[in-house]
């Protein structure tokens, strides 16, 4: 059997503006989309549709560009371009506005959870990476603000088990921190790409990062362990090129299935899959299912379903929200 | 007398090369003095700049150090560790712009800690604004 990508289901989500990105929360039920229209959009299925559930319209002044599900799924953090974090308090089927984090000096590219639930990142072009922890009451404090990159800073991601985050940027470099000492400090710098790089996804069991970026291509890297008690950093084992025509905006792992899915500038959707067969220290990935007009614009965000194997969703600069099933002979 | 005469030759035939080589040293001489003074100036104006952003956080950190004498520790300690981070009299030429980085960063956590809204556009530098983002 070849392998699918059907589309299943496709809607408007932010009417005249860009859906710059969706979130499923930690049990699959909800779908968060935020966009240019600075509002934040909750989804919810109805049968087999999707419908909206709310709009939380009021929180920011300037586009939302990224929403987070916390790990416990009550509380929704999102970005934004008017220098804000906003976290919002899931009620019922109401969500109530927390409290709002400032200290970025300008637009806030992207915020994520810790898988710990206790702390929060959030990276923005002023070129730096901030760290917030929550304590039990809901109250937010820095706890560290690192300037590792030397230019806007475009997204970050936790490591899924670690308590390690990972960071990139329009300088071309991924940075990787730890925690020493009580502040967090950049531990390594991935060079390799020639161009922005604009989105990361760690593999499910953490130890691959894959990259993506305006030079078209997608990097997977691997942390190189010497065994020393040192810390060796990751070294670049396999880079997926001549794949996508234009910037490669998102990257997602499957955390069920290890398949591997990109958002592109070209307006087409892809799913890699991992050669079995091949040694582990150097992947190899070969393109699995491709929907080359999967949107009419650029696609900018891209989403495995937590707890369904091949549902995917991803949106699009013309607002629209797009549902993908995929098929393989060995899921 | 060969000689004689060949010196005099050598003074025509050369005369052309050594005014050459003569204005060539002049004109090097003169550019190495105004090069030290434009240096000079340039190097005053930036050491001004980064003295000004350095002092400026040392003042700020003394300031609410003592405001905040009563009060919380974990902020003092912040504070305190601002303050300790300071003492680049001598510019350290190699680690000067990460320290500097550093400083400004635990600036910034420091200002979010104490709820301070950081609009100090006269003395601190920040990035770009308005138009398009990605």
């Amino acid at each position: 059997m070849k392998d699918t990508l059907a589309l299943v289901q496709k809607f408007n989500a932010h009417p005249d503006s860009r859906c710059w990105y969706v979130a499923w929360n930690p049990n699959g039920m909800l779908l968060a989309s935020c966009g240019g229209d600075r509002a934040i959009r909750i989804w919810g299925r109805e049968g087999d549709s999707w419908e909206c559930k709310t709009v939380l319209q009021d929180g920011h002044q300037r586009t939302v560009r990224k929403v987070a599900w916390s790990p416990c799924g009550n509380y929704l953090a999102s970005a934004s371009f008017d220098a804000t974090t906003c976290i919002w308090k899931k009620k019922n089927d109401d969500f109530e506005c927390l409290t709002v984090l400032e200290g970025h000096e300008n637009e806030v590219k992207c915020v994520a959870w810790a898988p710990s639930g206790n702390l929060l990142a959030t990276c923005s072009r002023d070129k730096s990476v901030w760290i917030w922890e929550v304590d039990e009451e809901d109250e937010y404090e820095c706890v560290s603000v690192v300037n590792a990159h030397t230019q806007d800073v475009k997204h970050v991601v936790w490591h899924p088990t670690q308590e390690l985050l990972a960071s990139c940027s329009y300088d071309n470099n991924v940075c990787v921190y730890k925690e020493e000492d009580d502040d967090w400090e950049c531990r390594a710098t991935l060079e390799g790409h020639t161009s922005t790089v604009w989105g990361l996804s760690f593999d499910p069991s953490g130890q691959r990062l894959a990259s993506c970026s305006d030079d078209r291509t997608v990097k997977i890297w691997k942390e190189c362990n010497t065994g020393e008690g040192a810390y060796a950093g990751w070294k670049c084992v396999c880079t997926l090129s001549g794949f996508h025509g234009r910037t490669v905006y998102d990257v997602a792992w499957c955390p069920l299935t290890g398949a591997l899915a990109t958002a592109c500038g070209d307006d087409g959707v892809r799913v890699f899959k991992e050669d079995e067969t091949a040694d582990p220290d150097q992947p190899i990935f070969f393109l699995s299912a491709h929907v080359p007009k999967a949107h009419a614009q650029d696609v900018n965000c891209i989403a495995w379903h937590p707890k369904e194997a091949g549902l995917l969703v991803s949106c699009s600069d013309n607002g629209e929200i797009a549902l993908w099933n995929y098929q393989s002979e060995n899921i | 007398m060969s000689r004689e005469s060949d010196d005099l030759f050598d003074c025509i035939v050369m005369a052309d090369d050594r005014f050459h080589v003569e204005g060539y040293r002049e004109g090097f001489n003169e550019g190495t003095r105004q090069g030290m003074i434009d240096g000079r100036k340039h190097g005053a104006s930036h050491g001004a700049k980064l003295s000004m952003e350095v002092s400026f956080y040392y003042g700020f950190g003394i300031t609410w150090k003592c405001l905040l004498q009563n009060n919380a520790t974990l902020i003092k300690q912040s504070l305190l560790g601002l303050i300790q981070k300071f003492p680049h009299k001598d510019p350290q030429f190699e680690n000067l712009q990460e320290d500097m980085e550093k400083v400004r960063a635990k600036f910034r956590q420091v200002c979010s800690l104490l709820n301070v809204p950081t609009d100090f556009s006269d003395y601190v530098k920040s990035g770009g604004s308005g138009g398009m983002s990605f």
